[in-house]
Order: C-alpha cells, then structure tokens, then sequence
C-alpha cells in the first residue's frame, strides 16, 4: 500500500472514529469530573469523594445493588434458555420456516416501552386478564387467588414483571446467535452418530451442546451486559423497586443531584466492565476444559 | 421419533402464543369500548371487545401534540440515519478493503463501546449539551447526535459486509480509467453498495424511533421536543385508560414492525454484531 492510499484509507477511517472516540472519552472525564463534585448548590467542593462515601452508606445504593445483581444472576440464564428454545424449534427444515423466524423476530422490532406498555395491560390491577384467569373468573382456570394481585407492591414480583418484559423482547438476539452456532455443526456428525445407534437425546447431549457452548458464552456475556444495563423495563413496571439504572435516574430527576447520579453511573460502568472480564474468564476457562472432556 | 415431532409442533405453537399473544392483546385493547376496560369487577375483561370501535385512533389523530410527537421522531430518525451513513460507509469501506495493524483494536473499541449502560452515559451528555455552546443545537439534533453514537458501531459493522462483497476490479478499472478516489467512491462505489447500505439506514432508523433513554432526558425541559415513545410514556402518566394507551403503542409498533420485515437479514447482522464468529 502506497503512502498516498494509506492517508486516504485514515482519512476515510477518522470521521467516525473520531466521532464515537471523542465523544466516548469525554463522556468518561465528565462523569469522572461531575462525579467529584459535591456539596449544597452553590457551595459545591472539587474535588471530593463525598459523592461515594453517601452512596456507599446508603442503604438504597446497597438495595439497588443487590436487586440489580439478581436481575442479572436470573436474566442471564433465563434468557440463555429461552434463546436455545427457540433456535433449537426453528433450527430444522419445515414449511413456513421463514414466516415462523420472521414472527419470531417481531419482538425486537417493537420499542421497549411498547413492550412495558402490553405488561401493564396485561398484569393491571385490579382488574386484567391476569387477574381474572388467576381469580378464577374465566370459569375454565381454577381459582388461584381470592383477591386481586397488586403486581406492583411487591418487590420479586415487580421485578419478575420487569424481568420477563426484558426476556420477551430481547429473545430474539440469543436466539439469532444461537441458531448461527448451530448452524456450524456440520449434519455428518449427526449422521455418523446415527449409524452408530446415538438416540436423539445423546446427540443433543453430546454433539450439540459440545460445539455449541462458544455461542453459549457469547450470549451469557452479551446478555449479562445488557441485564446489568436495564433501566426502562423496571423504572416502568416496578418503580418502587429501583435497580441501579432507576437509580440513576431518581438521583438525576428527582432528587436533582448530578453528581451523585454521574457517581452512581460510574459505579455502574466499572461493575459491568470488571463482571464482564471476570465472566469471561471463567467461560474460557470452562470451555477449554469442556473441550477436552 | 414421533415423540420428539410431536414434542416440536407442541412448542413450536407455545412459542407462537407466547409471542402473538401479548400482541393481539395489545391490538384488542387499541380497540375496544369502554365497557370493555371499566368492568367494575363485576364480570372478565373479553377477549374480543363487545363494542370494537376506532374511536381512539381517531382522538389520537385529532391531537396536536401526537403529531407534533410523530414529526419530531421522524426528522430526529433521518437526521441520525443521514449522519450515521456519512460518518459509517467511508470507515466501513476502509475495514473492508484494508487489513492493518489497528483493525483488530479498533473493532474491539467498537464493540467495547456497548459496556456503557445508556442510562451511564446520558447523565454527561445531557450535562454537556444543557450548557453553552452544544446548548445552542436544536433539541432534534441534540438527540440525533446522541443517537449517533449509538447506531454508528452497528452501521459500520453492517456496511463493512457490504463493501467485501463488492468486487476490487471495479476500483481498479475506474483508477485505470482515471477517476479519483474520492470520484470512484461517491460515483462508483456508494451507487453499488447503496441497497446493502440501505439496510443499516433502516436499522438505525429503527433504533433511533425505539430509543427511549436519550430522547427522555434531552426533551425533559422541552416537552415540545418529545419523540413518540417519549409521548406514550407521558400520555401513560397522565392517564391510566388502557384504549388510549394501547392505539398509541399500535401506531408506534407497526411502522417498525413493517420495516423490520423489510430488513430481517440485514438486522441479523447488526444484532449478532461480534457475538457470532
């Protein structure tokens, strides 16, 4: 490559580069520098760490923690699974297949806070179509519960509403990464393990599963990220239990705090930063010795 | 044998349910009457509306502020897609034709740039364009900017396809003919990989009209500049009367729902972006 072409190839490079660098680096002094700040409007002292000795005495920063940590520990696997499901259904040839992956996909296509809204409609309170079936108003379902369910008082099931609104509409995305890692597997492994008397189960259990676990770390690692991330699904169906993202928020609007919203963020983006290196670990760690087994 | 096909068609059709459901519900509830909603307790929400009327989606469409909403989230989108692409496609084009020592650093500086949670990254943004200069941007742009820096790894990821499937004769005959690069590009070049590139405008047109975070908290102080899932959640605020709701979400979705047909393939791509090998 000539000198000439090399310039033009950064030139054709640096615009964007540019663009998300800059932007990204001063996103990172500005919470840093907002993040120091701290005091009464007006009478604020730079640098202090008081920002972060508040939070960490806070038993709201420890309860948002702690909730938010469940999120990820019961939303990453759940939507592990529901991914596989789905790509193992469509994974095969059958009439209709592309209309199937299409309805498929609609989830994602729709925004999130459409999704909220169809939760909150579907679980409102005290009259829904949730409530009637579980208090045996449809005649067919038995009578589960004598009064309606206040979805929203109670902190696991807020949050289990949140979290399945989350797993609704992202189950595309794991199942798309899914499905093209079982598309890698090659069909003459199948066969030979037919021949060879395999029942589906032992080709499920030894040959699927096997090759597909680099897919698996990919969704648990993207999908962790993105659960630790959440905001719009619990800040509207369940705003009494802030996550860490709601968390943020209250701090930002309604509290009118700045600095301690930016402190909040950044704790935020260090905790996905460090569990994301440290999940990663243990997945190559897992996956060399799966291989080997 | 059998067992197993059986065991398929049974979830093949919960998986169907489990998706169509919630969306049929959302579309009977843009259409029913009142008695539909209000039922007091004293019998079970029908499953199909006694009365089903569009009375909603008319009061929606007589609504100043839902078109106002409507033409702030459609200028906010193009902006974004025209930014996108002019910043996306040259880089995209670069990665594709050139290996260098960087390109495995910068892909991962792509890719790393989703660690940071929206909700993180707002607070600083919003902080910067309140004050002066950026604070002088119109709020449409403010948004459009931060919506950017959003779709701008994914346009490049999904353009960087496009251009490697281009052939390089082309390149190399339009030299020999002696056109410039920057002629062969714009002339040559961006003509072919239009309909592929056409796929990440539609996908960053949709992630701009699906984003929340950002255009929340940049259209806080100006409820002018509030973007249609904005209004739907301020509507959501002021009135819990689940018709309204619903036609709004409806009118909302289906755009994206007809698009995303459109570019099923391409998305795929811009959703697996670095997970899939």
């Amino acid at each position: 490559m000539g000198r000439r072409q090399r310039l033009y190839m950064w030139l054709m490079l640096f615009p964007a580069f540019f663009y998300l660098v800059t932007a990204f680096g001063l996103i990172l002094f500005e919470m840093v520098t907002i993040s120091l700040l701290y005091g009464p409007p007006g009478a604020e002292v730079y640098p202090s760490l008081g920002n972060y000795a508040e939070m960490l005495a806070s038993p709201e920063f420890w309860a948002a923690l702690r909730r938010t940590t469940v999120f990820v520990v019961i939303g990453t696997p759940l939507q592990l699974l529901v991914g596989l499901g789905l790509a193992l259904l469509v994974h095969r040839e059958f009439r209709l297949r592309g209309m199937v992956r299409a309805i498929f996909m609609l989830p994602i296509a729709i925004p999130s806070v459409v999704t909220a809204v169809i939760i909150s409609l579907l679980f409102s309170v005290p009259y829904g179509h949730v409530n009637d079936l579980l208090m045996g108003r449809l005649g067919w379902f038995p009578r589960l519960v004598s009064a309606p369910v206040n979805w929203y008082a109670s902190e696991p099931l807020a949050l289990g509403l949140a979290l399945l609104g989350k797993t609704w509409r992202d189950m595309p995305i794991s199942m798309l990464i899914l499905l093209a890692g079982l598309g890698s597997i090659s069909e003459e492994q199948y066969e030979a393990a037919r021949t060879m008397g395999a029942t589906s189960w032992q080709q499920f259990k030894y040959i699927t599963v096997p090759q597909l676990v680099p897919a698996m770390a990919s969704v648990l690692v993207l999908r962790s990220i993105e659960a630790w991330k959440e905001f719009i699904f619990p800040y509207i169906l369940a705003p009494s239990f802030p996550v860490l993202g709601t968390l943020i928020d209250h701090a930002y609007h309604v509290a009118k705090r700045p600095s301690y919203a930016a402190a909040l963020a950044l704790v935020l983006v260090v905790l996905i930063a460090v569990t994301t290196g440290v999940l990663n670990r243990i997945l190559r760690f897992l996956e060399t010795h799966l291989v080997k087994a | 044998m059998k067992r197993i096909r059986l065991g398929w068609v049974l979830g093949l059709l919960a998986a169907l349910f489990l998706i169509l459901f919630p969306l049929y519900i959302l579309f009977k509830y843009s259409i029913a009457d009142r008695a539909s909603i209000v039922t007091g307790g004293r019998y079970p929400e029908p499953l199909w509306p006694f009365h089903p009327t569009f009375e909603m989606y008319r009061y929606l469409v007589s609504r100043g502020d839902f078109w106002a909403a409507g033409v702030t989230s459609v200028r906010i989108a193009l902006y974004t897609v025209a930014l996108s692409l002019t910043l996306g496609a040259p880089a995209a084009y670069a990665l594709a034709r050139y290996r260098f020592a960087g390109y495995g650093v910068l892909i991962f500086t792509l890719l790393s740039l989703r660690l940071f949670p929206d909700i993180a990254t707002v607070i600083p943004v919003v902080e910067r364009f309140y004050k002066p200069p950026l604070s002088a941007l119109p709020v449409e742009v403010q948004v459009a900017l931060a919506h950017t820096l959003l779709s701008l790894p994914y346009v490049i990821f999904m353009s960087i396809g496009v251009f490697q499937g281009i052939p390089r004769d082309l390149e190399e005959q339009a030299a020999i003919l002696g056109c410039s690069r920057l002629y062969t590009f714009t002339r040559i070049l961006l003509p072919v990989a239009a309909p592929g590139l056409a796929a990440g405008a539609i996908y960053t047109f949709l992630l701009s009209w699906n984003e929340f975070i950002f255009a929340y908290y940049l259209t806080f102080t100006n409820p002018e500049g509030a973007t249609l899932p904005v209004y739907l959640l301020r509507v959501m605020a002021w009135t819990p009367q689940k018709n309204l709701l619903a036609a709004l979400a409806v009118v909302i979705s289906v755009p994206v729902i007809l698009f995303s047909f459109l570019v099923q393939k391409y998305m795929q791509a811009g959703l697996t972006a670095g997970a899939v090998k």
